[in-house]
């Protein structure tokens, strides 16, 4: 039987997971754009087992604001990506530091 | 015996796989002959004879075809990144069939009637592009990655305005679910019920942005041969093409078939009083067919630019008008209550 | 049975694509793990029975957020390999991160009660016999109105934003006039000479 604690372990999981890789790809802009995306995402599975297990739909729509969110971020984080690449030809993040333009 | 396939875990396997064999396999011999079908009209139309040598009147030339394209050697690019390269693919067949597990054919005969059935073939049609862009990327080739950029961009713009104009039609009925689209739509004047005659303008803003949607000409710009050779195939062969030119059709059917539910009733029957039935969804899904080969035959291809400007500038505004005042019109029911059909989907 | 299957079937998909997309050198395959990930994640939410969001999920971010990332990854020219250098000498801070905190959430874990009051203190109890989406609905457009109009702000920004930021107007390039060329005649763009035989213009 599937209870509520499977499916906040698949959560927890997914959330170290990201946390994981935003330490281990610290150069990467991209990678690290996606590693909040599954940190975001383990959130996301969160509220729906807590919503269905307690039949309570706010956990659902919040859900979908948080996809609102993501969605907005992952679009101005990949557009500020493609303005430091065409600046500066990398998008190491350690560049990011050097301010002249 | 009929137990054995309601109770046993087995035997509701066997049964839901039945009932995948039970579309797909008529559906995939549909194909065969629609290819020949599409063919012969483009022929009638450049007033040459087409597929005539296989079977009677080359009946038979799609499965010759067929043959031919299993038999062939597979050929892989030595720079190819293998494992992307053969999943494209089959992830473009795979989500073309899956996508028609929620289409229904007449009255009752669906094989999962789901309550968001709607937003699950949008779904399924927008993973489609990943099929085009992991192919483009995976050949490690100049034209194939040109054509799956482009294929992904237009897909994408043309996206936008086929949700914009099926939130039209949700609003209208007041389900997400297909079957509830179609009873929508009865009434008792027959043709005049069904929602073309209300959503009028957005039956042809949908089957052009299905035509762009499934990259069929005149939009065909990913594939566009005076340019692009053949577009993100050109480095595929044998079976793996087939399974693009396959994904593709069933892609292109799908289309027919949601433009029939949604515009034009579905398994309704046209005439009060002749009985509804599968002839009647079938039929107009053939039809549809024929107006895709026609374009297909009669129009020149578009620029890409304008297509993006077509799809942006246009289609995109008159579509996002449509919700509003479809919004406005079902609220307040103008129009004798032509927009507003929520007996059915609650 | 079944559903027991497909949950560990969808949960290895998330977790197995999301340890992928952070591990892989190729950027790419990062963000095909990516989807993966996603679409189990959606797979996962089926089972939960949130049909919507789940189709939602799949629309928006395998539909739309990923194929942004898989363009971005495509286009830009950057040298992968060099950004990848530094992985193995970050490995063991980031494990031990990894493992301390996944130690730290399995500690709450093994111990978690629902509080007496949680069932009464649900904001939006889900009404019996409304379908998933019917029910969202009328949560979402009753209680949470305002909320849901600010999120289509944000929306509405991030778009202005992603457009300003990238947007390039080049010169020097070749532009279509839609308008000037559909007003465009015959008496505008042509001229009619009468050019005598044998004398050219």
């Amino acid at each position: 039987m599937i209870g509520l604690e499977h499916y906040l372990t698949v959560a927890a999981v997914l959330f170290v997971i990201g946390i994981f890789g935003l330490f281990l790809n610290r150069k990467n802009v991209i990678i690290l754009l996606m590693s909040i995306e599954l940190i975001l995402l383990s959130v996301n599975i969160n509220m729906v087992a807590f919503s269905s297990y307690l039949g309570d739909m706010a956990g659902q729509v919040f859900t979908l604001f948080i996809l609102t969110v993501a969605a907005a971020e992952a679009a101005i984080g990949l557009a500020i990506l493609v303005v430091f690449f065409r600046n500066r030809g990398t998008i190491d993040v350690e560049d990011v530091n050097v301010m002249k333009g | 015996m009929a137990e054995f396939f309601t109770n046993t875990n087995l035997g509701i396997f066997l049964l839901i796989v039945g009932q995948c064999l039970l579309i797909i396999v008529p559906l995939l011999v549909a194909l065969a002959f629609l290819l020949y079908f599409d063919r012969k009209v483009w022929a009638a139309v450049q007033m040459r004879r087409g597929p005539n040598v296989v079977g009677v009147f080359g009946l038979f030339q799609s499965f010759a075809d067929f043959i031919k394209y299993a038999v062939k050697e597979v050929v892989v690019p030595a720079g190819a990144d293998k494992f992307v390269f053969f999943l494209a693919p089959l992830m473009s067949f795979v989500l073309a069939v899956a996508a028609w597990a929620v289409i229904p054919f007449n009255d009752g005969w669906v094989l999962a009637n789901i309550n968001v059935a709607v937003l699950y073939v949008f779904a399924f049609s927008s993973l489609e592009v990943y099929g085009v862009i992991m192919g483009g990327w995976a050949s490690n080739s100049k034209y194939p990655f040109l054509g799956s950029l482009r294929s992904a961009a237009q897909m994408i713009s043309y996206e936008v305005s086929i949700g914009l104009i099926i939130i039209g039609i949700i609003i209208s009925t007041g389900s997400l679910n297909l079957s509830n689209i179609v009873y929508a739509q009865q009434g008792d004047y027959g043709i005049f019920s069904w929602y073309w005659l209300p959503h009028f303008p957005m039956l042809f803003l949908f089957l052009i942005s299905a035509m762009a949607e499934t990259n069929r000409p005149p939009f065909d710009l990913p594939e566009a041969e005076s340019e692009l050779v053949a577009g993100y195939q050109v480095e595929y062969s044998s079976t793996p093409f087939l399974l693009f030119m396959i994904g593709e059709y069933v892609a292109i059917v799908l289309m027919c078939a949601l433009t029939t539910l949604f515009f034009l009733g579905g398994w309704l029957s046209p005439i009060p009083g002749l009985p509804d039935g599968i002839f009647w969804m079938t039929g107009k899904m053939f039809l549809v067919f024929f107006i895709f080969a026609m374009v297909k035959a009669i129009t020149p291809r578009y620029r890409y630019d304008q297509l993006m400007r077509i799809g942006w500038k246009v289609f995109l505004p008159l579509s996002l008008f449509w919700v509003v005042f479809v919004a406005f019109a079902a609220k307040f029911d103008w129009f004798w209550g032509a927009f507003a059909r929520w007996s059915v989907g609650g | 049975m079944i559903v027991t299957l497909a949950f560990y079937l969808f949960a290895l998909g998330v977790l197995g694509g999301g340890l992928f997309t952070v591990l892989s050198r190729n950027p790419v395959h990062s963000v095909l793990f990516l989807i993966l990930s996603f679409f189990s994640a959606a797979g996962l939410f089926v089972l939960l029975g949130a049909e919507f969001i789940a189709m939602l999920l799949m629309i928006v971010y395998v539909g739309a957020v990923a194929v942004l990332f898989l363009f971005v990854v495509m286009m830009l020219d950057v040298d992968f390999a060099e950004l990848k250098a530094g992985m193995a000498q970050y490995m063991p801070v980031a494990l031990a991160i990894g493992i301390v905190l996944l130690m730290s959430l399995g500690l709450a874990f093994g111990d978690w009660q629902a509080a007496d009051g949680a069932e009464a203190a649900r904001a939006a109890v889900t009404p019996e016999g409304v379908e998933n989406t019917a029910a969202l609905g009328l949560v979402l457009y009753e209680q949470y109105f305002m909320i849901f109009q600010l999120a289509g702000l944000i929306l509405f920004v991030a778009m202005i934003g992603a457009i300003v930021l990238t947007l390039r107007h080049r010169e020097g390039i070749k532009r279509q006039n839609v308008l000037e060329q559909m007003w465009r005649d015959p008496g505008k763009a042509i001229e009619m000479k009468d050019v005598k035989p044998g004398q050219g213009l």
